[in-house]
């Protein structure tokens, strides 16, 4: 007998880039100073969700309350990092506003808070220039552990003096690729 | 795990930690079961131009990628790991992210491979105050998932200028040079050093190597407040979900929970709404011991999960709950059966561990004491 076909990866409900070829700056966030990454991940990320659900009014709240977010980057929010280490290496006034987007968290709470997303909060820093690979397994992870039933998956980089470039996808867990009256019954105990 | 396959239950058979009280969990637990707090003046570097001068760190400046790599390889040991089976083990990392975030990771990668045979860095999260808690649930579904037989996480954060100046600008931290979680007058948190690593297993795979395990990691739950860049939501309906989800995980009753090691990192919104939570889950005036450990230890940023897990593990196998410090008196909206003064005896069998972060992040971890 043939074993079940293993399950796919996740599905794309929608996907979305910053930038687009008419794409000026992104737009600014309230309370936000300094650095391009964070307008540049509220951006994209606001960009995927309109495609996927309209606006955060039409959108229906019940997948909203189980949308995780994970936020990808390779280099992090640099110009953030360089801004706080200037100012302390020569001594003058660190702005308070830094504080509070000091960690990527701030911009991925910001679009949670923006669009009513409840799920999980995720933050990863990647080894490769291309962040996209790692935050899709990082998205896997949360579909595969339950608590969420979609991923808002963000990549975002912007090196010194550019505005940057970001990748959003909305993922979902993928149908099981076989029609349940064609599986084998499970062997073992079927909990993940 | 209700109806869950026995053998991949999740356990914790490697622990490994330093902290401002020294090297290993025993200088740790000593400190928080007596409520002695580690804070003293920063001498790790100039802090003249700040308002807050406290934190709680080693002497010296220590090395994050040295320490790391060292907390890794005892972890590793003290779980017996050879290291074949290390070479299987993915190694999830938690770490503050600044410009030397991708060092560090590059530098512990490659030293881990030479001393334990861990293969790779699997994965890096940054995410604030439960990136290690989110590391560790990612590791515990590797492990049920079947991806994985065992899994190491480490997470450390050594308190550094510039993040100290952050939160001095923001009048983030205590001005008394105290924390006091749940208190009247609690003024914030203070930071401190952390650098640990936990080897979590599947049950099956501790069974058949003949290692005992410390503790499980019976549940876990994560969510979004959905509220506030950084401030968390007042009523802290997201942090009592993420303990709902990690009870339900595990199918455990509200009741069944014997201690709970707070987020409570002392400041005036966070405590107030963390009450909230645990009040929604077990009542308001019925609930199991709670006190933060940070009124000790202090703040370790990313690696703070990963310490007070440590900490909840430890506190379990001793039978001895640890004293929230630094109290000066009830708050209003604080009211938890706190464990003030002295060490609490008491074996539950189950323990939760909670944190909270910026972007309204919340964590639960549900510590099961080994049988």
């Amino acid at each position: 007998m043939s074993a079940a076909a293993p399950p796919t990866g996740p599905v794309t409900l929608a996907e979305a880039r910053w930038p687009e070829p008419d794409d000026q700056q992104p737009p600014r966030i309230p309370g936000f100073i300094v650095s391009p990454f964070n307008p540049l991940v509220a951006a994209v990320a606001d960009r995927c969700l309109r495609a996927a659900h309209g606006t955060p009014e039409t959108a229906d709240p019940r997948r909203l309350e189980r949308t995780a977010i994970v936020l990808a980057s390779a280099d992090g929010d640099t110009a953030t990092a360089d801004a706080v280490g200037r100012a302390v290496a020569d001594g003058s006034r660190v702005q308070p506003l830094l504080f509070f987007q000091s960690n990527p968290n701030a911009v991925a709470g910001h679009v949670a808070a923006r669009w009513g997303l409840r799920g999980p909060v995720s933050c990863v820093r990647t080894a490769d220039a291309d962040a996209l690979p790692a935050a899709l397994a990082a998205a896997e992870l949360l579909l595969l552990d339950g608590d969420a039933t979609e991923v808002l998956v963000i990549a975002a980089d912007a090196a010194a003096g550019t505005p940057g470039e970001a990748r959003a996808r909305l993922l979902a867990p993928a149908p099981h690729p076989v029609p349940p009256r064609l599986t084998a019954p499970p062997k073992g105990n079927p909990h993940p | 795990m209700p109806g869950g396959d026995p053998a991949r239950q999740v356990v914790v058979t490697g622990l490994a930690v330093l902290s401002a009280l020294g090297d290993g969990t025993g200088p740790l637990v000593e400190a928080a079961w007596a409520g002695k707090p580690a804070f003293a003046p920063v001498t790790r570097f100039d802090v003249a131009g700040r308002r807050v001068r406290h934190a709680a760190h080693l002497p010296g400046a220590p090395r994050l990628a040295a320490e790391l790599t060292r907390v890794v390889g005892e972890a590793a040991a003290g779980a017996g790991l050879d290291r074949e089976q290390a070479g299987r083990a993915p190694l999830l990392l938690a770490l503050h992210s600044d410009t030397r975030t991708a060092a560090t990771v590059a530098e512990v990668g490659a030293a881990v491979r030479d001393t334990v045979g861990l293969p790779a860095v699997t994965s890096t999260a940054v995410g604030a105050c439960t990136a290690s808690s989110g590391a560790l649930a990612d590791a515990a579904v590797l492990l049920t998932a079947g991806r994985a037989q065992t899994a190491v996480v480490a997470a450390g954060y050594l308190v550094e200028p510039d993040t100290y100046a952050l939160f001095d600008a923001a009048s983030a931290l205590s001005r008394d040079g105290e924390v006091r979680p749940f208190s009247r007058d609690r003024r914030g948190p203070l930071l401190g050093d952390a650098v640990v690593a936990v080897v979590l297993e599947t049950a099956g795979s501790a069974h058949s190597r003949g290692v005992r395990p410390l503790a499980a990691l019976a549940g876990w739950g994560r969510t979004g407040d959905a509220h506030h860049v950084c401030r968390p939501a007042p009523d802290g309906a997201g942090l009592a979900r993420a303990v709902t989800a990690a009870l339900a995980r595990a199918g455990v009753a509200p009741g069944d929970v014997g201690y709970v090691n707070a987020n409570g990192t002392g400041s005036v919104l966070a405590d107030a709404a963390e009450t909230r939570a645990l009040h929604a889950v077990f009542g308001p005036g019925d609930g199991p011991p709670v006190s933060s450990t940070k009124s000790v230890h202090g703040h370790a940023l990313e690696a703070s999960a990963l310490l007070e897990f440590a900490v909840t593990v430890e506190s379990l196998r001793a039978g001895l709950l640890p004293v929230n410090a630094g109290y000066l008196g009830s708050a209003d909206d604080c009211r938890l059966d706190l464990v003030l003064h002295a060490p609490r005896e008491a074996r539950p069998r189950y323990a939760l561990s909670l944190n909270s972060a910026f972007g309204g992040a919340n964590t639960a971890l549900l510590v099961e004491a080994a049988a």
